[in-house]
């Protein structure tokens, strides 16, 4: 079997069955943003703007380069922003003007609050 | 604007002072959602709050209410999230959630091959290994050999089942009550059952002073 079909017997988020190694006991404490992500993920499923299985079927769409290489919190933001452009709920010049004005926020290491 | 300033480093773990291009992103989805009004201005600080009372604690008190509280225990077999709802625990999602009751014969083990779907209403935020590729791809095909990594032996004649969960369907383990605990309070029962035990990797704590009866 070749690798591409692999990839398509496979989504890039489903795992059972699959060889892997031993179980890893880690653990680590969440960060702020990630603690903010999850809230903004059981928000928004409460609004009814994106639900469980949307957002699994998001991180699923990123595709498995970007699924191997984002962090846990990483795949569920990129996700919601998607899905919130695909739903018409934000555009991406909107996004990308309100990251530049986070940003400038933060010009030197200031931690944000919280 | 002195954006250059600002590395775009991907903290893989929790961020130093610098804030990541992706915390940059979540503080900007969030505050568009609120200036937009699709959120409203205090919900995601009110929901951390929640959140912060979601811990495997209030898992330990439902499994330890169902071994004192037979009556209890049928109606949490029979309709998980209803009777949880009874207690005042709102659930975020539109989930059900089934308790899977281990006995003499049956040991259950949960898992999300797909994901990372959770009971996260009565444990919290999963553990990171529950979230990773090892127990995720294993533990449907080889449910004893993962257990035997966290030190649980079960006996061949005992059936393990380990169920999958979904979007829609999530899963608690109710362990079973330890033996030597007749005289135990709810409170001091509570104690004895760990996160891991209501995933159903290991046992509940047998009591100290007590020899584990096998």
């Amino acid at each position: 079997m070749n690798q591409t079909e692999d990839l398509i017997k496979h989504l890039s988020t489903e795992l059972g069955g699959l060889e892997a190694g031993p179980i890893q006991g880690v653990e680590h404490d969440y960060a702020p943003w990630e603690k903010r992500c999850h809230a903004l993920a059981n928000v928004l499923d409460i609004h009814k703007i994106v639900n469980t299985e949307e957002k699994r079927r998001g991180i699923a769409s990123l595709g498995s380069e970007l699924v191997g290489k984002l962090t846990y919190y990483e795949r569920w933001i990129v996700s919601f922003a998607n899905i919130l452009f695909q739903k018409q709920i934000l555009t991406p010049e909107e996004l990308a003007r309100k990251m530049r004005e986070v940003e400038a926020r933060h010009p030197t290491a200031a931690a944000s609050g919280a | 604007m002195s954006s250059h300033a600002q590395a775009h480093t991907s903290a893989p773990d929790a961020g130093g002072a610098m804030p990541s291009y992706y915390e940059i992103m979540e503080t900007a989805v969030r505050e568009l959602l609120v200036e937009k009004k699709v959120i409203g201005a205090g919900e995601i600080r009110q929901m951390l709050e929640v959140m912060d009372t979601r811990t495997p604690a209030l898992g330990s008190k439902i499994v330890a209410r169902a071994w004192v509280d037979p009556e209890f225990r049928a109606r949490l077999l029979a309709n998980g999230r209803a009777t949880l709802e009874e207690l005042g625990i709102d659930f975020f999602e539109d989930t059900q959630l089934i308790v899977l009751e281990n006995t003499d014969r049956v040991h259950n083990l949960i898992v999300c091959t797909l994901c990372s779907c959770y009971p996260r209403e009565i444990l919290g935020l999963p553990p990171d290994w529950y979230k990773m590729r090892p127990y995720r791809a294993r533990a449907v095909k080889e449910p004893r050999a993962v257990l035997a990594e966290f030190g649980t032996v079960i006996p061949d004649n005992v059936e393990i089942r380990v169920s999958d969960s979904t979007a829609m369907i999530r899963y608690l383990v109710l362990p079973q009550r330890p033996p030597g605990t007749e005289n135990f309070t709810e409170e001091q029962l509570a104690s004895l059952v760990t996160r891991d035990a209501m995933i159903g990797v290991v046992k509940p704590n047998i009591p100290a002073a007590k020899e584990k009866s096998q």
